[in-house]
């Protein structure tokens, strides 16, 4: 008996594992999913905070303006003078061509135009009180992307 | 049977194993960045415009963020602000560190007429660009 015991005693120390050793088999998996919440999480901020941002400029002409009308026709060149109105609910845009354009079909155009000709071009935008600050975003962006200066009155 | 406790007791000393809890820890203090920014944006309560160009953030200096919500609350850096006030505001700001860049995130839906007055009193102080915030266009 007393021999039993020493011989238990003069057992070298147990290492320790991945294995746990309460009699079950396997990895302990809590270290490893916590470091994957945590990854995912990150990410998810990174994400979220990170952002998928960024800006468009848009000079500030001295000339202010408070009306939102646009003659469009006797224009310093090179300038685009482009006015955008809400007409039954419908967004549209003067200052190309003769007659008011739907906002869909101003954007083909711009799309639409030689990148030469707009290069140096000088983007006027206006619009009246209830136009989406979205819809004048989205113009900016057409006309930046054709290498136009984008000016709001 | 032997019931474990958060003393290891294995060579014969008695420490605490922190491992877990700086686990725990460091999922809350995402958690918390995360759920903060989320927070904030819904107080602004602001769906920023989309647009396929744009230019990336290189600016050293932390720019003047005037936030445009649909309904035309406005704020300066993510305090609101009354339009009357927003312009001696700016102007200090400017002042103090004149260039930094001035920049508006406004909601898509905001109407022009919430937005026309904010780039008048910009227009006014001098500020002759301004940086339009955009979401990326997938």
């Amino acid at each position: 008996m007393s021999e039993q015991h020493h011989a238990s005693r003069s057992r070298p120390l147990r290492q320790r594992n991945i294995f746990g050793g309460s009699g079950r088999f396997g990895p302990n998996m809590t270290p490893m999913v916590d470091v994957v919440l945590v990854i995912l999480i990150f990410f998810m901020a990174a994400t979220t905070i990170a952002g998928q941002e960024w800006f468009l400029s848009a000079d500030l002409p001295e000339q202010r303006d408070d009306s939102d009308e646009s003659s469009g026709f006797d224009l310093p060149t090179p300038m685009l003078d482009l006015a955008l109105f809400v007409d039954v609910g419908t967004i549209k845009v003067r200052g190309l061509g003769d007659q008011a354009l739907n906002l869909e079909d101003v954007l083909a155009r711009i799309s639409g135009m030689d990148p030469t000709l707009c290069e140096g071009l000088i983007l006027r935008l206006g619009a009246s009180d209830e136009v989406p600050y979205g819809s004048i975003v989205s113009v900016h962006d057409v006309g930046t992307s054709k290498g136009m200066r984008v000016t709001i009155r | 049977m032997r019931r474990r406790s958060i003393l290891s007791d294995q060579a014969g000393s008695a420490r605490v194993n922190v491992t877990p809890m700086i686990d725990v820890v460091m999922v809350l203090i995402v958690f918390y960045l995360l759920v903060g920014q989320l927070a904030m944006d819904r107080r602004a309560a602001i769906v920023l415009p989309a647009s396929s160009t744009g230019v990336e953030e290189t600016a050293q200096v932390d720019p003047i963020i005037i936030g445009i919500t649909r309904d035309g609350e406005r704020s300066l850096n993510g305090d609101a602000i009354e339009l009357d006030r927003l312009e001696a505001q700016v102007s200090g700001m400017l002042a103090r560190s004149p260039g930094t860049p001035v920049r508006l995130r406004a909601d898509r839906e905001t109407p022009h007429r919430f937005v026309r007055p904010v780039f008048n009193v910009l227009r006014d102080m001098g500020v002759g660009k301004v940086e339009l915030v955009t979401e990326q266009r997938p």
